[in-house]
């Protein structure tokens, strides 16, 4: 509550000194424990402003909206560790200015929330640092541990049978921060890579498409796994991807806005095992 | 069913290295295994994962990408991005299931005539072994009727 108080009063002040035109933030959602993405531009609409440790959508997408960020003026945003992380991304991959945006962190830990210092991206680097030291958790998700204990032949069954479920939505694209393209690979059709029919077999294809797209820029905000309509497990496709940059590649997705993104670079020495 | 299983298998090469290989191999009178159907392409670099995904798709029972040794490169470093796609890429497959043991991947010069055609026959005969492609071809059977939700 105190957090909540004290960076509403901190977005009106930067409203009335016009050091920016909106800020990105959570109101009440439909029911108590949702909350959904809030854009204020004037005092009252500040007032709708909720932090709490409901909290948990990534809101950093909304800045890559086309024309948003065009005019050179600033836009608040209410981040978490993960979508600091994403912005950090998108400066790399020169979507977006990082001056143009104000951070506004914060964190939970349980029901509470406390709020991070600094408001430029860059403040914090040391954050994210130390994030990256943490051993990677290593999930305590039994459903993962089993699909971890399954052969080949058992993982494309258990695959199979959660993408079949797949309408093709594309919630899980529109969810996400770093799916900005302006033409997606599955819009296109010269040439049609993925049938656009929700058969098994493309929705297969287009979920390896998008993690793949997606290895070593996702920093797990869970926006696509909350987005799936029938609840496919997306987590942990990302989760692996993300694991296997960071071993084979001491890859942490999003640590500065000058990081190389880790398959449009390469190092000599590149260790594999497998090419003949 | 006496006759053996005969695997369809795709390779993508670079036109500098493998491709330039595989006419060795042709212009010495090597003999190998006739189930590959080599796609050629400027670089391995140039080589997109949708690209195996579409072989398998169309019922290939396996895939082999090709091109320079690390250093290389007719372009310098094509070889290089294409070696850290393929690392993510396959634990990718692996994770999903399909076996990364029908996605083969390998370096041929333009002077390894000889090691192109040991390849083809070793990659033919381990992806004859493993057999058709099953599960995915199950899929692909799938697509001829309407999709249900």
């Amino acid at each position: 509550m105190i957090t909540q108080e004290k960076y509403r009063t901190r977005v009106k002040e930067l409203l009335a000194n016009n050091s920016v035109k909106m800020v990105i933030g959570y109101k009440q959602g439909s029911t108590a424990d949702r909350r959904r993405p809030l854009f204020v531009r004037s005092f009252e609409e500040a007032d709708e402003l909720v932090l709490d440790s409901n909290c948990i959508g990534n809101l950093a997408g909304y800045l890559v909206t086309e024309g948003l960020l065009s005019d050179e003026k600033r836009v608040g945003i209410f981040l978490r560790p993960e979508g600091i992380r994403s912005i950090n991304i998108l400066a790399a991959e020169s979507q977006l200015n990082t001056e143009q945006i104000i951070i506004f962190g914060f964190d939970t830990s349980g029901r509470e929330v406390k709020a991070l210092q600094g408001e430029q991206a860059g403040d914090f680097s040391g954050l994210i640092d130390s994030l990256k030291e943490k051993p990677p958790e290593k999930s305590s998700d039994a459903l993962l541990y089993r699909i971890d204990q399954m052969n080949t032949e058992e993982r494309f069954a258990f695959w199979k049978d959660e993408f079949s479920r797949c309408i093709k939505c594309y919630a899980c694209r529109q969810a996400c921060p770093m799916c900005y393209c302006r033409r997606c690979i599955v819009d296109s059709n010269q040439p049609q890579w993925i049938n656009t029919s929700s058969h098994t077999l493309g929705n297969f294809e287009w979920n390896i498409v998008r993690a793949f797209h997606l290895a070593g820029r996702c920093v797990g905000c869970g926006n696509c796994d909350r987005a799936c309509p029938v609840n496919i497990p997306l987590r942990f496709i990302n989760a692996r991807m993300a694991q296997e940059v960071f071993e084979s590649f001491d890859h942490y997705a999003g640590t500065s806005q000058t990081q190389e993104p880790v398959l449009a670079s390469f190092n000599k020495d590149d260790s594999e095992t497998f090419i003949l | 069913m006496s006759e053996p299983f005969e695997p369809k298998i795709i390779a993508f090469v670079c036109t500098y290295c493998t491709y330039a290989g595989a006419d060795l191999a042709g212009t010495s009178r090597l003999k190998y295994a006739p189930n590959v159907r080599i796609v050629r392409l400027p670089c391995t670099g140039r080589i997109s994962p949708m690209f195996i995904l579409k072989a398998l798709q169309k019922g290939a029972d396996g895939v082999l990408v090709s091109g320079c040794h690390p250093g290389d490169c007719h372009f310098t470093h094509g070889n290089y991005h294409a070696r850290r796609r393929w690392m993510v890429f396959r634990s990718l497959l692996d994770f999903l299931g399909i076996s990364p043991e029908r996605v083969k991947f390998s370096w041929i010069s333009a002077a390894e005539g000889g090691k192109f055609a040991d390849l083809i026959n070793s990659v033919t005969e381990d992806i004859r072994k493993l057999g058709p492609f099953d599960q995915y071809k199950e899929l692909i059977k799938e697509t001829e009727t309407p999709a249900t939700l």
